[in-house]
């Protein structure tokens, strides 16, 4: 879901952070850990290996707080290292880490079926949708897109996060959406084209009724 | 609104307060976006389109149970332990600051007060009290689970020791600024907690207490997230407050009823014995403060959103009668008297045709029995019919 945290807030914990002061770490924890989480499990099936990358990420956070300055984005912060981390571990977890560079990567949209994800009818269409919309995007529009609506970032951030400049990443999510758009379209023609023979066949019915 | 007049479903997509009203409308936004397609009808299909490729990405999210993150958080802590020298100096440099503040000025201590105890309670009340995971939470971080129906808390004079259900833990001597203990109760159970002053506090389903293990300050503070009856041990030099998400209750020692759920529209505090003031500000934080005097038997409601107080006089025993596992109603909205079986038997029950919530309820529920047939009996006094889905879920339909 898009993600609206209150910036200022942000800010105040983050500065009180640098200053020394460790308890309002486990603020900022429990405010990014759900995303952070969400975002690592795009990248993977692995909860462990997402949950231990996390610990990674705070645990560099508290030592290396020295170098860090005030003007840093928080949220960018963690979201950068906890994928620099996951895409080094999956690499090196596929045993041949030289042949893999860094934008060889999956990023899954669609949610795996969960256990209580209880979809009606409206939702599987929607899902229906969605997967043919997947099979047309890359792995890097899947992010962009993702980053865009999901955790609601602003081109400067996706940019970072994809290692682009803002007019590629900005290029990246207008084609993905005009994707979207298209697939979107062509279900829909889908759909008015069965209604449209269902409705044929009750009108031929109802006249050879007539008859 | 001139600038939106020649945008496609990709460029409002592209725009900032467009996607803000998407995902998360305020009522300003509303009619901003009502306005705009009164203006210029023909935008309709490229609004929806917009809005129908936004909402394919607004699925669920992965998210940590409870527990592991609280287990995530623990190794986190644990891991950078290793630079716990380097944290005690800082503190002290910290400590230093905090004498010279006192002397400075009473703002300034103001702010500094509020610290530790405060950030503890926001971190707790920050977790949302999970399905089916009741625990305490102690000072240093660990666990212990509830799982029974009714658990029984009890904390010795000290603080250091406490009976969870017949056993007994011991809390890691820590120093005293860290001694916040918190309990958990998730839907579905209860809990009896009898706190280091000998203050015995009933905790209902659904709801969160962050306490003290041993209450050293000049008054004694709790944060309450959802409801819990309250029988305060007396102590005219320590004042005992309930801090709640919009009010707090401030009592030298009695008895009383505060139901303070987040999802609730109302707070409602009832008062059983003694004199209890209650605080409020209107308006957020910076809105001024207003205090209303309770006598017993009198029932003070605060409205959230409007900040509007009422005062009736009530029978109390039907406001705190959940305690025996009884629900008493007289002339409760249905809507409000669902939410408490909802919380109660952890299922959801869902209203699709609103104006039933409005339907008012008066008797006794037995919450011994399942809830079909609490149901069943409530089918009785108002003109309803309920559906079970296979999920479990309860649906709720006019006669």
């Amino acid at each position: 879901m898009h993600s609206v945290e209150n910036k200022s807030d942000e800010r105040m914990l983050w500065t009180r952070f640098l200053k020394g002061d460790n308890q309002v770490l486990s603020l900022i924890y429990l405010q990014y850990s759900n995303a952070l989480f969400d975002y690592g499990c795009r990248f993977t099936v692995d909860r462990d290996l997402v949950k231990d990358c996390i610990q990674e990420v705070f645990c560099t956070l508290i030592r290396t707080r020295k170098n860090l300055s005030e003007t840093d984005n928080v949220r960018l912060y963690l979201l950068k290292s906890l994928k620099r981390r996951i895409i080094r571990d999956l690499k090196s977890a596929s045993g041949k880490p030289r042949l893999l560079n860094d934008q060889d990567y999956s990023f899954d949209l669609l949610l795996s079926d969960s256990l209580d994800d209880q979809l009606n009818e409206l939702d599987e269409e929607k899902r229906q949708l969605l997967s043919s919309a997947m099979l047309s995007l890359t792995d890097r529009q899947k992010e962009a897109i993702y980053l865009r609506f999901n955790r609601g970032l602003e081109y400067e951030e996706i940019s970072f996060l994809l290692s682009l400049n803002y007019q590629s990443s900005r290029a990246l999510i207008h084609r993905a959406i005009e994707k979207l758009r298209e697939v979107i379209h062509v279900q829909q023609k889908k759909i008015n084209q069965i209604l449209f023979s269902i409705l044929c066949c009750d009108t031929k019915y109802a006249f050879q009724h007539k008859k | 609104m001139e600038k939106y007049r020649d945008y496609s479903a990709v460029d409002f997509l592209d725009d900032e307060s467009f996607l803000r009203w998407l995902s998360s409308p305020t009522q300003e936004e509303n009619d901003f976006w009502n306005g705009f397609l009164k203006k210029y009808p023909y935008k309709k299909t490229e609004i929806r389109e917009a809005t129908l490729v936004f909402h394919l990405f607004s699925s669920r999210e992965n998210k940590l149970a409870l527990t592991e993150q609280y287990d995530l958080w623990k190794r986190i802590q644990n891991e950078s332990k290793t630079s716990k020298q380097d944290v005690l100096l800082k503190f002290a440099k910290y400590a230093a600051i905090l004498v010279l503040v006192f002397f400075s000025g009473a703002v300034s201590y103001h702010i500094y007060q509020d610290t530790p105890i405060q950030q503890q309670f926001q971190l707790a009340e920050a977790i949302p009290a999970a399905k089916g995971e009741a625990m305490i939470v102690l000072a240093d971080g660990s666990t212990v689970s509830l799982d029974k129906q009714m658990s029984e808390i009890s904390y010795s004079q000290d603080g250091k020791q406490l009976i969870v259900n017949k056993d007994t833990v011991r809390q890691k001597p820590g120093s005293e600024d860290e001694s916040i203990n918190k309990v958990i109760i998730s839907y579905g159970k209860k809990s009896m907690i009898v706190l280091s002053d000998g203050t015995k506090i009933w905790l209902n389903a659904g709801s969160q207490l962050i306490y003290p293990s041993v209450f050293t300050d000049k008054i004694r503070q709790v944060k309450l997230i959802g409801e819990a009856f309250f029988d305060v041990a007396k102590n005219p030099k320590k004042p005992f407050i309930v801090n709640t998400s919009d009010l707090s209750v401030h009592v030298l020692g009695t008895r009383f009823d505060i139901s303070a759920y987040p999802d609730d529209k109302v707070i409602h505090t009832v008062l059983e014995e003694g004199k209890v003031s209650l605080k409020y500000s209107a308006n957020g934080i910076l809105g001024r403060e207003y205090v209303v005097e309770m006598e017993p038997n009198q029932m003070v409601e605060l409205e959230k959103a409007t900040g509007k107080v009422s005062r009736t006089m009530v029978d109390v025993s039907k406001y705190i009668a959940w305690k025996g596992g009884l629900l008493e109603f007289e002339k409760a909205d249905l809507g409000r008297a669902l939410k408490q079986v909802e919380r109660f038997y952890d299922v959801k029950i869902f209203l699709p045709d609103q104006t039933i919530s409005s339907y008012k309820l008066s008797g006794k529920l037995d919450l011994k029995d399942d809830p079909e047939k609490v149901l069943n009996v409530i089918k009785l006094t108002v003109p309803i019919e309920w559906q079970r889905k296979s999920n479990g879920d309860f649906i709720i339909t006019k006669k």
